[in-house]
């Protein structure tokens, strides 16, 4: 995702669509001897919010589904899936909570790009992308059949959103794009390739998550700023009074003995 | 408390932040939730970067001055936990200037050790060291700047006060007080001010202080403005500042003073926090607001500023004390560190109140321990549970500005005025002691 945003400033769905097509076509994986197919799927299982409030975790179960018509002799090979989750901009991720994740191991490697301000407001802010490499394990292409199951999941928190009159605003989530990278060494040097599942334009069985955060109500804005002002107003008064009336008795008495 | 002298209670105090530093260490490494403070980890971050001969402004939301990360390089090559040593070494240190305080005016044993106890063993100060808050260091800093104008020495005050606001903007309004406690009734030069000491009348009942005749009151003061010591303060201290401020400037450039300046200057968060103003900046976010909206919200820290500096500046530590909980609780944004700004200084006003602890001053702390645990009950039910509870958060917030108005308002009614100097001898009107 860094070459994405080397590229581009903001994530649009549109231009990241044709970076994924256009860039990514170029690293498939054909480095494989012609009579050997090798089918592999990726597919997102279930897409999930955890816990409450505006700090989550996002959890995503990917199947990784390997077939082959026989059993291939490929050299050794490492393989990693990628999962590229696109945030809107009402959350982001803290790119040194990840970081902290990464040093526990959790991840093979994980960042976030794009906005990552952890202070402004979501109409304030751009959207970001979260990118996470999860082993796979090795040697996984040279067997008959071969099914994986991969649990992701990554802490996300919620900006402030616009002001709505529900007093909440959802945001909604949708499924990652996953891929695959497998790396070996052909005629002594290192390869990698990926592999991509197609692009399915039927709804998805996954679908989006819907966050729920509360926001303000533009009806309170009034009657808000003139009790906020009000009450300071009062506060200064007391002070201010009790200042004069301690001090002036200092000042009476002294006036008095001298 | 005969039988814990103070030597014992500064090392028990030492070993627990040792203890506590360690425990935060294995915290980090085997909970989901930290002990250590999300700050800590951005101030070694830039230390490291600044180590690298890279700016410490590359991390983002480092909003310090420099020599905050230039402290913790140590961090990248002695041990990750040197910013927390130098930290509640600090937190020490300020136990050790409160005695100081207390005993050059002359405070019985027993008050004095209670007044430091209240600041080494109060759960908020040892924690906010030991879990890499930065504080301490401005509180020691401030407390010394206090001893220095005691003990007449101007200019080594001056260089600690501007070096203390380049590093934390707030002590800016200790500037009127202490410019206004400089008289030259008490500051002649060639010699020592006198201290006022305190008295077992001071404790009892309330004293008026017949130190400050009508000749050295705050009046005459403002008419003769410009005498010597003021005018050095002002210079060396506005000199240090600006060093400071032109060097790293220079280092660092347009981020530097947008960071650890501006920001500070102009900052409004519209995320929940104690400021009764969170809500109001929130609902008006997404539009500008005027200059009279702008010029409405600072005119009541202003008035009390000014107010508390014109009636108490001569009891310096009070003024102090009474500035800086005001200054917390109009600001626009109000966290939980910013208290230890005025924790540092109660214990120096304690001896001269005489607030009981039964049950007035029970009731105070209880008071404002409870407004704070209210407001943390919604900003729970908002942050954690996600309920719309704006407006109970918001209200909860004017009920805790309406708790700091109250205890303020008591201490300052049950407060012992007493001018940190009095007149020398020989001087042509005679003082009286208590």
């Amino acid at each position: 995702m860094k070459s994405y945003f080397d590229k581009y400033e903001n994530l649009h769905d549109s231009s990241f669509e044709d970076f994924m097509a256009h860039e990514l076509s170029s690293g498939l994986c054909e480095v494989f001897p012609d009579n050997l197919n090798i089918n592999v799927r990726l597919s997102v299982l279930e897409l999930s919010l955890l816990g409450e409030g505006s700090h989550r975790h996002l959890s995503s179960s990917i199947r990784l589904q390997i077939e082959a018509e026989s059993v291939a002799k490929l050299p050794v090979h490492f393989c990693e899936v990628i999962i590229i989750q696109r945030l809107p901009r009402g959350v982001f991720a803290d790119p040194f909570e990840l970081q902290h994740l990464h040093e526990r191991k959790v991840f093979t490697n994980i960042a976030v790009f794009g906005d990552t301000d952890l202070e402004l407001p979501s109409f304030r802010s751009n959207r970001s992308v979260v990118e996470v490499h999860m082993d796979a394990g090795s040697n996984i292409l040279s067997g008959l059949n071969n099914e994986l199951e991969i649990n992701v999941q990554f802490p996300l928190h919620a900006r402030y959103p616009p002001l709505d009159e529900s007093g909440y605003s959802i945001v909604e989530i949708g499924e990652p794009d996953v891929l695959m990278s497998c790396s070996m060494e052909v005629k002594h040097q290192k390869q990698s390739c990926l592999y991509m599942s197609p692009h399915n334009s039927a709804k998805s069985r996954t679908g989006t998550v819907a966050w729920r955060i509360p926001s303000g109500k533009k009806a309170h804005a009034g009657f808000v700023s003139v009790v906020t002002f009000g009450t300071a107003f009062l506060s200064t008064l007391s002070i201010v009074l009790t200042s004069i009336y301690c001090s002036g008795i200092k000042v009476s008495k002294n006036l008095k003995q001298s | 408390m005969n039988s814990l002298n103070i030597n014992s209670i500064f090392l028990i105090s030492a070993i627990f932040r040792v203890g506590l530093i360690l425990y935060g260490e294995w915290q980090d490494a085997h909970m989901e939730v930290r002990y250590t403070d999300v700050d800590y980890l951005v101030f070694s971050d830039a230390s490291s970067l600044m180590a690298s001969g890279h700016s410490p402004y590359k991390r983002t939301t480092y909003r310090y001055s420099p020599l905050l990360a230039f402290l913790l390089i140590p961090n990248s090559f002695l041990s990750p936990s040197w910013g927390k040593f130098l930290f509640s070494t600090s937190d020490l240190l300020v136990g050790l200037f409160i005695r100081i305080i207390l005993k050059q005016r002359k405070v019985p044993e027993d008050l004095c050790t209670y007044s430091v106890l209240l600041w080494l063993f109060n759960p908020f100060t040892f924690t906010i060291g030991t879990r890499g808050n930065c504080e301490p260091i401005v509180c020691a800093i401030i407390l010394w700047i206090v001893i220095c104008l005691m003990n007449g020495k101007v200019v080594q005050a001056a260089c600690w006060y501007g070096l203390v606001v380049h590093f934390r903007i707030y002590p800016i309004i200790y500037a009127l007080p202490i410019i206004f406690f400089l008289d030259p009734c008490f500051f002649q030069s060639g010699t020592k001010p006198l201290l006022c000491d305190w008295t077992s009348a001071h404790g009892k009942t309330p004293q008026i202080n017949s130190e400050v005749t009508d000749q050295c009151d705050i009046w005459l003061a403002f008419k003769s403005i410009f005498t010597r010591s003021r005018i050095l303060f002002g210079l060396v201290s506005g000199s240090v500042f600006l060093f400071c401020t032109g060097f790293f400037f220079y280092l660092y450039g347009w981020e530097f003073l947008h960071e650890a300046l501006l920001y500070h200057l102009t900052r409004t968060d519209p995320r929940h926090n104690f400021s009764i103003y969170f809500y109001h900046i929130y609902l008006n976010y997404e539009r500008e607001l005027s200059v009279l909206e702008k010029l409405i919200s600072f005119l009541p820290q202003f008035i009390v500023q000014l107010v508390l500096i014109f009636c108490f500046a001569k009891d310096l530590l009070f003024c102090f004390f009474v500035q800086t909980v005001a200054f917390v609780a109009f600001n626009k944004v109000i966290t939980a560190q910013y208290f230890v700004w005025f924790f540092c200084l109660l214990p120096l006003i304690l001896p001269w109140s005489n607030m009981k602890l039964k049950w007035q001053g029970l009731c105070c702390i209880l008071l404002w321990m409870g407004a704070q645990s209210h407001w943390l009950m919604w900003g729970y039910l908002l942050e954690f549970k996600g309920k719309n509870v704006f407006l109970q958060l918001w209200m909860a917030s004017l009920l805790f500005l309406a708790a700091n108005t109250l205890i303020m308002i008591m201490l300052t009614r049950h407060h012992n005025f007493s001018p940190v100097f009095r007149r020398h001898a020989g001087s042509k009107r005679a003082s009286k002691r208590d």
